[in-house]
């Protein structure tokens, strides 16, 4: 491996750190996509490299895929951010942190302004503790419910 | 002494600007208004630093090393104020440079169409995309969310760990890699095979140097016959030959992934956005 090749490489995996320290970090959720895409570029530069080494297509063929991928990420990612914004009118990934097991602790919130503002929409799936099994939900009888007068 | 000029002007250049730096520094023959000293030690050090770099270089290696801090120090930069940038729109056309100086990087790698596809994918549809989604979810201004970064300490910490680790296996290690042969496109079977030389400068004459194939390994990553390395034809030949099917998954993935957006996006009779 030349020093040419080496520093590359060495941007490559500059670029792809770079995506993962604003992938972990950011909290608007669009930035997290757009970070996962920088790491996407890491990669190709990593790839390009890799065929410019052993002077064959493979790498550039294979830039080319991940080129298709990122594009398919980017369309799909968009639209469920949207759908996520249009449940919590926010961009903050925060506010889905609810969707963790009821057991494990969540991450710690800067603002408690902030917490709770998903509470009133009761559509949200919610998991199922795992291991322990759950408690039968409390039934009304049918005698008593408004289902019965309803038949 | 002419041929030294012409072939190092940027010796030339830094010396000057060395020289232009210290009698900027010096202090005048009349006493008159100090001139500023921070631009004095900013051309200082400018000569300073092209006359180092310079140093022992012809032009064109010259050229491709001046290229590529450009590119590789633009990529990087852009990198870095993206993932600190408050505001989202600044973070997208940060995102934006990085990937042209990306599309530098594979140009300087021979990968001139791959440049433009990257160029043509990313900063014509995925970033105004990308933008687009941005203004319609956030018109009331900067949230508090932007503002706020989430355990940073130990993401950076973690990533610069990894970083530093794969610098050191890329720069410790001596990785043999068996390279193929090249010989130049029009020569006969009885001249020498020249040891391939991965010199960085633009390929793009209409007469590549073909691969003898000498390569060990994959059988989709022999070099066959006369196939030509790094233009579009070497490139085509390789997609729609040896990597067809994928080129159709590709295509159909391309398919799903519309439907998929199509379906997943709200719709605007459920509420507006």
């Amino acid at each position: 491996m030349t020093p040419d090749e080496q520093r590359f490489l060495l941007v490559g995996a500059g670029l792809f750190v770079l995506g993962a320290i604003g992938f972990l970090t950011r909290r608007n959720l669009i930035l997290m996509v757009l970070s996962a895409e920088l790491m996407l570029h890491g990669v190709s530069l990593t790839l390009v490299t890799f065929g410019n080494m052993h002077q064959t297509n493979e790498g550039q063929a294979f830039t080319i895929f991940t080129l298709t991928v990122a594009a398919c990420e980017a369309g799909l990612a968009l639209s469920l951010v949207l759908s996520l914004y249009r449940k919590s009118h926010s961009l903050d990934i925060q506010l889905w942190s609810e969707l963790r097991e009821s057991d494990m602790s969540g991450p710690d919130f800067d603002s408690s302004a902030e917490r709770g503002k998903l509470s009133s929409y009761d559509d949200i799936p919610t998991l199922t503790p795992a291991g322990i099994a759950p408690k039968d939900p409390p039934r009304t009888t049918p005698s008593t419910g408004p289902t019965a007068t309803r038949v | 002494m002419m041929t030294w000029t012409q072939e190092h002007p940027m010796t030339i250049v830094g010396l000057v600007l060395w020289a232009v730096g210290i009698l900027w520094l010096m202090p005048g023959r009349r006493a008159s208004k100090p001139r500023p000293h921070k631009i004095g030690v900013l051309i200082v050090a400018l000569g300073l630093v092209t006359f180092c770099l310079s140093c022992g270089k012809t032009q064109s290696e010259l050229a491709d090393d001046v290229m590529f801090w450009v590119f590789a120090i633009g990529a990087l930069m852009s990198g870095v104020l993206m993932i600190t940038a408050r505001n989202p729109v600044y973070a997208a056309l940060w995102f934006a440079l990085a990937t042209l100086s990306t599309c530098g990087l594979f140009l300087l790698q021979h990968a001139p169409f791959l440049a433009a596809a990257t160029i043509i994918v990313y900063a014509g549809a995925v970033i105004v995309t990308f933008l687009f989604v941005i203004m319609l979810a956030q018109q009331s201004g900067a949230a508090g969310y932007d503002q706020r970064s989430s355990q940073s300490l130990l993401a950076t910490i973690s990533a610069f760990v990894l970083l530093g680790a794969i610098s050191l296996t890329l720069q410790s290690e001596k990785i043999d890699i068996v390279r193929p042969v090249v010989v130049a496109a029009d020569s006969s079977a009885d001249s020498a095979p020249i040891a391939g030389n991965m010199s960085l400068t633009f390929n793009l004459s209409p007469e590549p140097p073909v691969i003898v194939p000498v390569m060990p390994g994959n059988v989709m990553s022999k070099a066959k016959g006369k196939t030509p390395v790094g233009n579009l034809k070497g490139l085509g030949k390789s997609l729609f030959g040896d990597y067809l099917f994928a080129v159709e998954l590709a295509g159909t993935l391309l398919l799903v992934a519309s439907i998929g957006a199509i379906a997943i996006a709200p719709r605007r009779e459920q509420g507006a956005i």
